[in-house]
């Protein structure tokens, strides 16, 4: 019992280090000078897990590059918006989880996270069937979603197995 | 006058505050701290008239409690006498205290976004004795109101503002009542719309103008004691991440001043220097 339980808890921690967000593209609305950059920076900076922030005044795009193995959480992303008194938009993702459900309704988990998502198609062509239970990338968009709220659902472009 | 200047170079230096923050200088607008943010103000505010000049150092602190409220106070100190009549956009010796919650948000689109903010503080009277009538009164508490609505983008700004301050009666004395009210607008030239990692610029052109009540003194209304100005001028904001510095210059438009109390108020004139603090702090899962 002991032996399950430890390579239970192994299992669990490999999976973790290999599920995660990789890259978080956020559209922020509102941001009208360097200061409100310079706010956001900071806060995401604050996100553990963050390696790299950049932002596009103009455009409005936050880029967001995390590093291997973190546990950041999608909540987190947008309260760093929220706080500074801006408006988060559609987020562009690239990140790791674990593909359940079925073909017709799957479900990607972060691992490491409380993270969610109902998976919908931007476009055909991905075999889900055959990468049910399996540990997935998945490159797509979240929706905007209420302040305070993350969308429940991801829509993907593609869906790869992690290598 | 050299001595005063550098008295107020000295707190313009080592002042802490929040006021102008990374608005323009002499009007009212919306923006607000950050949740956790501190900001500090400090500057030199100048009124120079026919009577001589008056040198205040507008130091000021904020604190954002939420995203839309923020906790500030402001504790001018002066130097050199004007005998100018009372102003609330150009600070004079009250300190205040007080809260700006902004109640409507609403982004529009990519660096954009219309806000009204609205502020009620405590005005209390600092150490220093007023110039000229006004330094002759018993001062007591006032309280001052400010609403202000607008818009900002990456291109523009347009910001319209109005405050009313009204002080508590001491021994029969008390400091007038002032209405007071700003338009602004601001440019950000397409060539300056940089990344934040460089030097943020932008001009304002800044209209305001002010009416204050009359004087009473020992219970009796001085004659003539109210006072109407309207001042016009351009200010530039500098700002880099979280450092800002900023400054302008506004001449007379309009004038209904006695000369023979106040005297002739030909200039206005402030540069204020703002560092901005923001949190990291982020909830965990």
């Amino acid at each position: 019992m002991k032996n399950s339980l430890a390579l239970g808890f192994f299992a669990l921690s490999t999976l973790a280090a290999h599920a995660e967000y990789q890259q978080v593209n956020l559209t922020v609305f509102g941001m009208d000078c360097a200061p409100c950059a310079h706010a956001i920076h900071v806060s995401m900076k604050g996100i553990q897990g963050v390696n790299t922030v950049d932002v596009d005044l103009n455009t409005g795009l936050v880029s967001i590059q995390l590093t291997p193995g973190n546990s950041a959480a999608m909540h987190q992303f947008n309260e760093a918006v929220e706080k500074n008194g801006f408006t988060h938009k559609d987020a562009a993702v690239i990140v790791r989880g674990e593909l359940s459900g079925s073909a017709q309704a799957p479900f990607l988990d972060v691992t490491g996270t409380k993270d969610h998502y109902a998976l919908t198609p931007l476009a055909t062509g991905t075999d889900i069937a055959g990468l049910l239970g399996k540990t997935v990338v998945v490159n797509g968009t979240l929706p905007q979603s209420p302040k305070g709220k993350v969308s429940d659902t991801l829509r993907y472009k593609t869906v790869t197995e992690a290598k | 006058m050299k001595f005063q200047l550098v008295l107020a170079c000295i707190v313009l230096v080592t002042g802490s505050a929040s006021a102008a923050d990374h608005g323009p200088v002499f009007s009212y607008a919306t923006p607000v701290n950050s949740e956790r943010e501190f900001s500090f103000d400090t500057g030199i505010i100048g009124r120079n008239g026919s009577q001589g000049t008056q040198l205040s150092t507008g130091s000021g602190f904020g604190y954002g409690v939420t995203p839309h409220l923020t906790l500030n106070a402001f504790l001018p100190a002066s130097f050199g006498s004007g005998d100018l009549p009372e102003s609330r956009i150009m600070s004079g010796t009250e300190w205040s205290a007080g809260a700006s919650w902004r109640f409507l948000h609403s982004v529009t689109s990519v660096g954009e976004r219309i806000e009204s903010t609205a502020s009620l503080g405590l005005v209390v009277p600092g150490p220093q004795q007023d110039s000229g009538v006004l330094g002759s009164l018993h001062r007591a508490p006032g309280v001052a109101g400010t609403l202000v609505t607008g818009l900002a983008s990456r291109s523009q700004y347009l910001w319209l503002g109005g405050g009313y301050t009204r002080f508590a009666e001491a021994s029969h004395d008390r400091r007038p009542d002032t209405l007071s009210w700003s338009a602004v607008y601001g440019y950000r030239p397409p060539s300056l719309r940089r990344g934040y990692d460089k030097w943020d610029y932008r001009g304002f052109a800044e209209l305001t103008g002010e009416h204050t009540g009359a004087v009473r003194s020992n219970g009796v209304i001085l004659p003539d004691s109210s006072a109407t100005t309207l001042w016009l001028g351009p200010s530039v904001l500098a700002i880099f991440k979280n450092v800002a510095i900023e400054g302008g210059v506004q001449g007379p438009l309009f004038r209904d001043v006695s000369e023979s109390i106040y005297g002739r108020e030909r200039v206005r004139f402030a540069i204020n220097l703002s560092y901005l603090k923001y949190s990291s702090h982020t909830s965990s899962h």
